[in-house]
């Protein structure tokens, strides 16, 4: 590219490399994109469906379930976190870091972002508590309660 | 009968749809025979129209202040203890209120158009009305028929509402984030309708694009201003310390805002050159369709988003609406294709037009690509069955360095003169910006900035703030020249008599301070999280965080667990109060952080979790986030600039002086 001769250069070749330039900077992206999509896919499963398709380690997943009764433990000090992610089928065993959500309890829904590692343990990078937001409008008089789903 | 909020909201509503169809035939009959009955008739159906859907808007905050739990609307979002202002609000928060919030704005673009509009342009400004009419038409009929009438009564009266979503009740930027987003989203009707006008009339030219020029800037400053207002709101009120998420609704707010941007910058092409018509056309028609979509999508309940309202019959409607839209649009589109001739070609790829074509690629690519990411879930699970979601490091991966080769372009577009540059322009125009530059990279090393992207962003700033700052001081220097102004005077004229170019570069510097903000805040965060007693304390970058303890508050409307902190050290001494939220109508508790702003960084603070039984510790994160507020400040700098751009200019009065108020070498 002759920038000392850029004004005199004839339209014809200038709109090729313009249109060249464009295209290319399309493909790339188009190629990046493409190719980020595939890598940040997470797949929403329950726990018996991760294991019926066989979920590679280190594939990124969010498994939904229940909370298992009698399976919440936080150390604060340690901030280790487990618990039993529950379908009512298959059970999978999560370890996370950090302190569970203010609303996290036994029994309740939450779902989990992260991967499985390769002894079949569930690592967390996030844990939400699953949002229950079908609140029914109390009836009349009634004082409308913090219902458990 | 006595009075009642729900008759007069439901009977206005019903007398503006026929006089909206009414409109669309007025105003149609008054384009094609040039009647001047019909045009006047037009005009009143449409002030009278936007009178009445502003009565019933006004009817629905009656209803709301006076808590009318007859209506089913405001059972569903209100309570008797919510506070007046959030009872205020509750008129865009939730799906039908925020329809017939839409419907007002578009009917107070409808009657401007109708007043304003047509005596400058009647055929075309009259053809737009007729537009403008039909797509009131349908918003009508949404809000008077069960897919969003706000108006529907509740089966059984219950003597309590269930008050707003506890999300949408505890900060005061709910009464700007919304608001200022659907006039971004509706006034981008009134380019659309001209567009359309043109190529219905098949005038070929460039007269819809100068008449809603101003029209099309506010309408993007608006929606620009609205996305940073609304993740202002999300880093004040969600509690996880960021600000975006590509959220599908963030992504269907961004893409018009993106698509429009590009529209700006392509106009000046058409309006210099007489280039780049179908494609203006293109854009102006992709930004309006994507407002719709974002709509279908956030309103329909398909995505699954922290925004996304409840399921509803508005969906397939939505649905139709795009897809007839579209097909009309690009129908129309085609048919005129052969009169959309362009007046030459694009010069040298060093040309300014060259950049701005460049930069609308980019544009359209960044647009094309969230798109892609937000409606790759639903395309997998129509495909495979498969549930899914896309992370956020695809957009991250993808949309950074678009945003850099945007930034560079910015930089560079500006400076080179249209139809090309010679040798002599681009080391006058570059050899202080590229020094700049230099600078920049050099500052985020030796400020221990993590990452290339980070490295490069500053210095990207650096280069393009240098060339704004010379741009001001070559005006200024020739307007001191010229009429020997003070160089303050100079300035002032600057913005005054050459808006539209100087405020366009205050939006840039105001782009700069966003991207600074991002760059920052995303490299060097600092994150502690402790688990203390009351009494400790604990260090986090610098600042002394000390626990005070755990106690409760009773409002009319909720209950607070408040934890009190007071932050100390870097010059702070402030004391915050971070809380967890429980409201009467939700299961979960909502997190309320606590935020320690300031120019340099922002100590924000979240209750994680505490000990319930006997609230002897609770965990505490502290986030101490760099730069943050400088997206807020970068946010306000666009919307500045925007204002100045679009200001109409004085009457130049010195008709005898030489005109020039810029260097003449740029070549504007």
């Amino acid at each position: 590219m002759t920038v000392r001769n850029a004004r005199v250069t004839e339209p014809m070749g200038a709109r090729r490399v313009l249109l060249i330039a464009v295209l290319a900077a399309a493909v790339l992206i188009g190629f990046v994109a493409v190719q980020n999509l595939a890598s940040s896919t997470v797949y929403y499963l329950t726990p018996t469906e991760a294991r019926e398709r066989n979920i590679a380690p280190g594939t990124a997943v969010r498994l939904g379930g229940q909370v298992e009764t009698g399976s919440l433990r936080y150390d604060p000090q340690t901030r280790d976190l487990r618990f039993v992610l529950t379908d009512g089928t298959t059970r999978a065993a999560v370890i996370g870091t950090g302190a569970p959500p203010a609303l996290l309890r036994e029994g309740a829904g939450a779902v989990v972002e992260g991967t499985f590692a390769a002894d079949g343990t569930f690592r967390a990078t996030q844990v939400i508590a699953k949002h229950d937001e079908q609140y029914a409008p109390p009836s009349p008089g009634a004082t409308p309660s913090h219902q458990t789903p | 009968m006595s009075f009642s909020f729900a008759d007069l909201g439901t009977g206005a509503l019903r007398a503006a749809l026929p006089l909206a169809i009414w409109g669309i035939g007025a105003a149609a009959y008054a384009a094609a025979k040039r009647d001047g009955r019909a045009l006047a008739s037009a005009r009143w159906s449409a002030l009278i129209t936007f009178l009445l859907v502003v009565l019933a808007a006004l009817a629905m905050i009656g209803a709301l202040v006076t808590h009318d739990f007859s209506i089913a609307y405001v059972a569903r979002n209100n309570a008797l203890e919510t506070p007046l202002f959030f009872t205020v609000v509750s008129l865009w928060a939730a799906l039908e209120g925020s329809i017939l919030l839409w419907t007002a704005i578009l009917a107070g673009a409808t009657a401007y158009v109708a007043w304003r509009g047509t005596p400058a342009l009647p055929r075309l400004a009259t053809t737009a009305l007729a537009v403008l009419f039909a797509m009131l038409t349908f918003f009508l009929l949404l809000v008077t028929t069960p897919a969003a009438d706000p108006f529907v009564r509740s089966d059984i009266v219950p003597l309590n509402g269930n008050g707003p979503n506890p999300l949408l009740q505890n900060h005061p930027l709910m009464a700007l984030h919304p608001p200022l987003l659907y006039l971004g989203y509706v006034l981008f009707s009134v380019p659309f309708a001209y567009a359309i006008a043109s190529l219905i009339l098949g005038e070929g030219g460039d007269r819809w694009l100068v008449a809603t020029r101003r029209f099309a800037l506010v309408s993007w400053a608006l929606l620009g201003v609205g996305i940073v207002a609304g993740s202002w709101w999300s880093y004040a009120v969600l509690g996880w310390g960021g600000y975006w998420a590509w959220d599908p609704v963030e992504n269907a707010a961004i893409m018009p805002w993106l698509v429009a941007t590009a529209y700006l910058h392509s106009v000046m092409v058409e309006e210099k050159r007489r280039l780049l018509r179908s494609w203006n056309l293109s854009l102006v028609i992709a930004t309006f369709a994507l407002t719709i979509l974002g709509t279908f999508l956030t309103r329909s309940g398909v995505v699954n988003s922290v925004h996304a309202f409840t399921q509803s019959a508005i969906g397939p409607l939505l649905l139709g609406y795009l897809v007839a839209i579209v097909v009309l649009s690009v129908g129309l589109l085609l048919w005129r294709l052969p009169t959309l001739r362009d007046a030459g070609a694009v010069g040298t790829p060093l040309s300014r037009e060259a950049i701005f074509l460049f930069q609308n690629v980019v544009f359209v690519a960044a647009t094309l690509t969230v798109l892609l990411g937000t409606l790759y879930p639903l395309i997998a699970e129509a495909l495979s069955g498969a549930q899914l979601s896309i992370g956020r490091p695809y957009f991250d991966r993808v949309e950074v360095p678009l945003a850099l080769a945007l930034l560079f372009l910015m930089g560079i577009g500006p400076q080179l003169p249209w139809h090309g540059a010679s040798r002599v322009t681009l080391e006058r125009q570059f050899t202080a910006p590229i020094v700049a530059a230099a600078g920049g990279a050099l500052l985020a090393v030796a400020t221990a900035l993590g990452g290339a992207f980070a490295v490069l962003t500053y210095a990207l700033a650096a280069f393009v703030v240098a060339t704004v700052v010379q741009e001001f001081a070559r005006g200024i220097r020739a307007r001191r020249a010229l009429h020997g102004e003070s160089a303050s005077t100079a300035f002032a004229n600057l913005l005054r008599r050459s808006g539209r170019r100087y405020g366009g570069y205050i939006v840039h510097l105001g782009i700069v301070l966003v991207a600074v903000a991002v760059a920052t805040s995303q490299s060097k965060t600092v994150e502690v999280e402790r688990t203390v007693s009351a009494g400790d304390h604990f260090e986090a970058a610098g600042y002394t965080v000390a626990f005070g303890g755990l106690r409760s508050v009773r409002e009319p409307q909720r209950d607070l667990l408040v934890a009190d902190l007071a932050i100390t050290g870097n010059g702070a001494d402030e004391n915050l109060r971070p809380a967890l939220l429980f409201f009467p109508n939700a299961t979960q508790a909502v997190g309320s952080p606590g935020i320690a702003a300031g120019l340099h960084d922002d100590v924000y603070t979240i209750l994680v979790a505490y000990d319930t039984s006997a609230r002897s510790w609770a965990t505490i994160r502290v986030l101490v986030i760099p730069l943050v507020s400088w997206l807020w400040l970068g946010g306000g700098v666009v919307g500045l600039g925007a204002v100045i751009a679009a200001l109409p200019q004085p009457k130049r009065r010195e008709v005898m002086r030489p005109l020039t108020e810029a260097p003449a070498t740029v070549g504007d």
